[in-house]
């Protein structure tokens, strides 16, 4: 356990040099919190409610997914990718730690600049559009227990397609493929209950909802005491399935790599 | 009981057989078709401990996919390999703990932080105690002069001191066997020359060293058998010694004389030898265990007067040369 606490540490220490490239990765979510804010701004602004979002509540959703967004993007993503794309994988596996293990610890290490950053941005969207609704102590518990299952959620999302890289080279294809799917499924865009019937059905058995929908559902108040704990049981089920599906596609991977010169 | 035990190890990579231009690479989405290129095609090695071993081939002969099954990196496609008893590629990290990896070409410091928080990483990954973690510390300061590596972060070293600072990485936890590959690239002499006595005093402490480099200088002063590997397969594996003895004969004795000097006279005392050059400068080429190099020079003094001279020894590189050319054929 030790090992990895000093590898999380390291990565903590290690992101600092990013600073810029992190900001200027935040600024994309930004501009799409941005948008969706202004958005949802024009259509709920004077007071309509629509599928029981008013503009607040609305804002506090946005948020919560923005936030959510924030965690396990850009600077993790492409550094597990490029890892594995350069070679340096090959370092990593004369190491004696497990390699998904050594993964997630360092993705942990590194989401202190994510929370900070995504903190401060819905600072400053609440300072200048106004206050959003709070849960009571028993939301904001259940909130809290719904966001730990999002970090590992979404750093098993990253992580498997990283590990495409040892199928193909294009890894921004699947970046961007992933993006898309993710920002439909997960409701951090447009909340699930705005789309259509058999997209919600999809959504329902597809684990991205547990990614950002699930936690901002439950700051809103949406979902509540055994449903909301019902949706929790499946962000934690998610975190166990693909964390274990994830070192099957590992045990296959590894099969194929193929580091060439050096 | 060897340390390393390899036997029919083969590695088959599938490689896209793409024709040439854009046509070819969209009609490859469609049909697509692959040739098995053989990597590592059938090695057989046994390597005891404390043995420093010269893995040595031409690019693109197999080195380092040799290197990277035997550290558990890649799965073979055949073949048995035990590393001190472990399957590497089975029990990964198992192997991971006895073995110590250099990848010249890369470095495993964080790009990002002081060379010491890297050191320190691998000290808790490796468990070492903080005690040992110091001594090893201070003999690393002495040995390769590391100490003064310590609080830079890694990305602003020079390559030369980079490679110091990973030498030590890799050497940190006192692996059993140590695989290098290009260790001392980029290294200028008094470095190179520290870093090979250290290797050679970790063999003599029973490290395994296996040296994959194009340095022969390295293959000479540190190791003392030689596994020469080209297009997958071992072409040789013998003693340098035994290399020198068999194939690295000829010495050449360069003489320039104070006055011309017929080479049909020089010819006739030196029967055998080669004789190059005309006049007054020769390059004499002659066999070892048929001469020794006073007969040559007996002979050439009663030729004329001898202004100066030089002698140039045999180097396993003549050798390992006219193999890469395929002028040498050390497995006949």
């Amino acid at each position: 356990m030790k090992k990895y606490m000093t590898l999380a540490k390291m990565q903590a220490r290690a992101v600092l040099a990013y600073r810029l490239n992190f900001v200027l990765s935040l600024f994309a979510l930004m501009f799409q919190l941005f948008a969706m804010l202004a958005i949802w701004g024009v259509l709920l602004g004077s007071g309509q409610n629509l599928n029981g979002f008013d503009w607040a509540h609305m804002k506090a959703y946005l948020l919560v997914g923005f936030l959510c967004g924030a965690l396990v993007s850009q600077s993790a993503d492409w550094r597990m990718a490029g890892r594995i794309q350069d070679g340096m994988v090959a370092i990593d596996l004369t190491k004696p730690v497990d390699y998904q293990k050594a993964q997630f610890a360092t993705v942990v290490g590194g989401a202190w600049t994510e929370v900070v950053t995504a903190l401060a941005v819905c600072a400053g969207v609440i300072a200048w559009t106004g206050a959003v609704p709070t849960p009571g102590w028993q939301g904001a518990a259940l909130f809290a227990l719904s966001l730990l299952a999002v970090l590992p959620l979404k750093f098993l999302i990253v992580y498997v397609s990283a590990l495409a890289c040892f199928y193909t080279q294009n890894y921004l294809g699947v970046h961007w493929a992933r993006l898309v799917i993710v920002s439909l499924f997960s409701g951090a865009l447009v909340p699930l209950s705005f789309f259509p019937e058999w997209v919600q059905q999809l959504a329902a058995v597809l684990p991205f909802a547990s990614m950002s929908a699930t936690p901002a559902l439950i700051w809103i108040g949406q979902l509540r005491g055994a449903q909301a704990l019902l949706m929790i049981a499946a962000q934690f089920g998610w975190v166990v399935a693909l964390w274990l599906a994830a070192r099957l596609i590992f045990r296959h991977a590894i099969k194929r790599v193929t580091i060439h010169g050096g | 009981m060897p340390i390393i035990e390899a036997s029919g190890l083969t590695k088959t990579f599938r490689r896209p057989d793409k024709r040439e231009g854009l046509g070819g690479s969209i009609a490859h989405l469609f049909t697509r078709r692959f040739t098995d290129h053989v990597a590592v095609d059938h090695v057989d090695l046994t390597v005891e401990p404390g043995e420093a071993v010269a893995y040595v081939g031409p690019n693109g002969a197999g080195k380092s996919t040799t290197v990277k099954l035997l550290t558990g990196i890649l799965v073979p496609s055949s073949g048995e390999v035990r590393v001190a008893g472990v399957v590497p590629h089975r029990e990964r990290t198992a192997n991971a703990r006895q073995i110590g990896v250099l990848f010249g070409q890369r470095t495993q410091l964080w790009w990002d932080l002081p060379v010491r928080e890297s050191l320190a990483l691998l000290r808790d990954l490796y468990d070492v105690t903080d005690a040992d973690y110091r001594a090893r510390l201070a003999e690393f300061d002495h040995i390769l002069g590391i100490g003064e590596l310590l609080p830079v972060v890694a990305r602003k070293l020079s390559l030369g001191q980079r490679m110091r600072a990973d030498l030590a990485a890799a050497l940190l936890h006192r692996p059993r066997v140590v695989y290098l590959d290009e260790p001392t690239i980029g290294l200028d002499i008094a470095v190179k020359d520290r870093v090979r006595a250290f290797l050679r005093e970790l063999c003599a402490d029973g490290t395994t060293l296996m040296l994959t480099t194009h340095d022969l200088g390295d293959i000479e002063d540190v190791c003392q058998r030689i596994v020469i590997i080209d297009e997958g397969r071992i072409i040789f594996d013998g003693s340098i010694a035994q290399v020198k003895d068999s194939f690295a004969r000829q010495r050449q004795l360069h003489v320039d004389f104070t006055q011309t000097v017929p080479r049909a006279k020089l010819a006739e005392l030196l029967p055998g030898a080669e004789i190059e050059g005309d006049a007054r400068a020769f390059t004499i080429g002659f066999d070892r265990f048929t001469h020794t190099a006073a007969e040559v020079m007996t002979a050439l003094l009663a030729a004329g007067e001898v202004a100066d001279f030089r002698l140039d020894e045999p180097a396993i590189e003549d050798v390992i040369r006219r193999v890469y050319a395929g002028d040498l054929d050390l497995a006949a």
